[in-house]
């Protein structure tokens, strides 16, 4: 067995060390504005050397950084021994991680700007285990045909396993599928810049700008623009929403360019029951997720893409995504919902796409805004209190409250068809949240005092979904409505 | 209408449940006799004195009596051969199904003051979620223990 030990490629110190930096750039910051920036190079001053304890420490901490990632560099080595992939790194504590191919669900890459320059990857090696959110195993740096000849190793011998496997149980003839990769969806530019468009990252955008411009607030002269402005009003209102306009194809612009920089070159393709999703501009990602791995697909739309017929997939997966929190992987960020049923009943054909949904009974009606009431009723009183006689004009957000609860009240709705249960909710987006029954972990009804005097139960499910779950929960549903999922869940699988 | 499940909390777990109000009620009391002793001593406005008065009431009459009360008559549990089923909740209550299948390990755990009251809460984790069972008398949770983890096991070997 060949035991050729590989290393990592030396730009893998850098962005090892780049990595650090970036997680100290919040107490430098700290340590910067706790100093009130009074930095001072004046050595006959008596202050001089106490400014630079700080500069001295920091430098320091950045040394030991870049000596950090030198030496995780300097030991890491991989190696394929025994049908594992193992791995160790460290001076003086070593660490030694080894994988069992067969243990390994999917490769996932990413290409920083560093990565690019040199024809490198990063990748993660995820396996069934690694539920915690990080995967098992990152090789930081490494050429192209590298990160190739891992999958390769890894998969043929899986593959050599699974055809034995398949020759025992002489099941069904699997057509030995041949690698036919099929592209599900790309997306375009015109795709993107309606993605930009709609999304709701815009008012995250607006606040940014904001904000930005408050830090600025300084620099702005005010006075001047104020004089201005009234200048601006002598001119009369165009001029006012031409400036507003602005703004906004401003924020607009900035959008798109977050947009394009995170979904650029989006595509999913299919390939041996496996989704791989590439994406982004600047940092190259691509994701794998097995296909049997995924627990249950949401389908989301906001109120604006509602409106022009577009809606956002989101796989909820048991492993794959970036580490972190992304465990939710979106599979289509957009998608007109003409084109939506093809693509994915391509890739779930046990699936049923538009099932008849029971909708809750006329009488929950007010259950959707009702519960509202408790917080709005003393904030209201508040403010009438403190502001009195406009603090009373704050009655005025029962309005949009009730609408929205209405509006919730004609989205709710659930199906059964067979394995799978299909509930449609909204908070404000309107979700459609589709599982089969062996994916769900727990089945939770609730019903408060009022709820049952009326004879309605809400509903809940949790599928697996990084450490916590992913829940989605149908509201006041009939009594016997509830009760039938209950029981559909608790016959025992077929 | 689903049926009623048959086991519930045995007694001794109210005592419990009381046990933890009143430390809940002694924190909230000695919160509540700061602020008087502060009114008193700075001559705050005498509101302060019956509005903490009344607090420290409120919060002994349900942390107690009432919650404790409420909390164990919705306390339900049954563990079936393919399923496990939990009604809890106070003031909207919950019913919970859990598959064996999905079941992944049972823990019984068990602190000072249930030790000595000789009980163990048993919890349930799956993949994603973990469901409690508390104050179980000592044996029962051990053996309802093992009992889960049986039925755990075959429901997997069906699968």
């Amino acid at each position: 067995m060949s035991e050729q030990r590989f290393k990592l490629h030396p730009v893998s110190a850098v962005v090892d060390f780049v990595k650090g930096l970036k997680d100290l750039i919040i107490p430098f910051l700290i340590l910067f504005f706790a100093n009130g920036f009074n930095v001072n190079f004046n050595p006959g001053d008596g202050s001089f050397w106490s400014n630079l304890v700080p500069i001295g420490i920091l430098l320091l901490v950045i040394l030991v950084g870049l000596i950090n990632g030198i030496i995780k560099w300097w030991t890491f080595v991989y190696w394929f021994e025994e049908e594992e992939l193992r791995v160790e790194y460290g001076l003086l504590v070593k660490k030694k991680r080894y994988i069992p191919f067969d243990r390994i669900q999917s490769f996932n890459y990413k290409e920083g700007i560093f990565h690019r320059l040199f024809g490198l990857v990063q990748v993660m090696v995820e396996t069934a285990g690694s539920t915690n959110g990080k995967p098992e195993v990152i090789l930081t740096a490494i050429t192209k045909e590298a990160a190739n000849k891992i999958e390769l190793v890894t998969r043929k011998r899986n593959l050599e396993k699974q055809e034995i496997e398949l020759r025992d149980e002489s099941v069904v003839p699997v057509e030995s599928t041949p690698k036919t990769a099929r592209i599900i969806h790309k997306m375009n530019i015109k795709d993107l810049i309606i993605l930009a468009t709609t999304s709701s990252s815009m008012g995250v955008v607006i606040a940014g700008v904001a904000a930005v411009l408050s830090q600025f607030a300084e620099f702005i002269p005010f006075d001047w623009i104020f004089e201005e402005v009234s200048h601006f009003i002598k001119f009369g209102f165009v001029i006012v929403s031409l400036a507003i306009f602005v703004s906004f194809l401003f924020t607009w612009v900035v959008a798109v360019v977050i947009t394009f920089i995170n979904y650029y070159d989006f595509t999913v393709i299919e390939e041996n029951e496996r989704l791989t999703i590439t994406r982004g501009l600047l940092e190259k990602k691509r994701v794998t997720i097995p296909l049997n791995r995924i627990q249950a697909i949401k389908i989301v739309e906001n109120p604006l893409r509602q409106m022009f017929g577009f809606a956002s997939v989101a796989v909820e997966s048991a492993s794959g995504g970036f580490g972190g929190e992304e465990k939710k992987i979106t599979l289509f960020p957009l998608i007109g919902k003409k084109n939506l049923s093809n693509p994915l009943q391509d890739l779930f054909p046990q699936f049923e796409w538009q099932p008849t949904l029971t909708k809750p009974p006329k009488r929950a009606k007010h259950f959707f805004y009702r519960i509202d009431f408790i917080w709005l009723l003393p904030a209201i009183a508040l403010c009438t209190y403190f502001w009195f006689p406009y603090g009373m004009l704050s009655v005025l957000i029962f309005i949009p409250v009730i609408l929205i609860g209405l509006w919730q009240f004609k989205t709710t709705g659930f199906a059964i068809n067979h394995n799978q249960l299909t509930i449609r909710y909204r908070i404000f987006s309107r979700v459609t949240f589709i599982v089969e029954r062996k994916r769900i972990q727990a089945l939770e009804s609730r019903q408060s005092y009022f709820q049952k005097r009326k004879k309605i139960t809400s509903l809940q499910v949790t599928v697996m979904s990084g450490l916590t779950g992913a829940k989605a929960k149908a509201p006041n549903l009939e009594n016997g409505a509830a009760e039938d999922i209950m029981n559909w869940f608790e016959k025992p699988s077929m | 209408m689903r049926d009623q499940l048959i086991h519930q909390i045995p007694r001794k777990g109210l005592t419990v449940w009381r046990l933890y109000g009143l430390f809940n009620t002694l924190v909230v009391a000695v919160a509540m006799g700061v602020a008087c002793f502060l009114t008193f001593h700075f001559d705050w406005p005498s509101f302060i004195f019956y509005i903490a008065i009344a607090l420290a009431l409120i919060v002994a009459l349900t942390s107690i009596w009432l919650f404790p009360n409420i909390r164990w008559d919705h306390w339900r549990y049954e563990v079936r051969e393919h399923e496990i089923e939990i009604q809890s909740g106070l003031f909207i209550v919950k019913r919970t199904l859990i598959p064996m299948v999905r079941v992944q390990h049972v823990d019984t755990s068990q602190g000072p003051i249930l030790k000595k009251y000789d009980l163990a809460n048993i919890s349930i984790s799956t993949a994603a979620t973990t469901h409690i069972i508390p104050m179980l008398v000592t044996n029962d949770a051990d053996s309802l223990r093992s009992r889960i983890s049986i039925l755990a096991r075959v429901a997997e070997d069906d699968v």
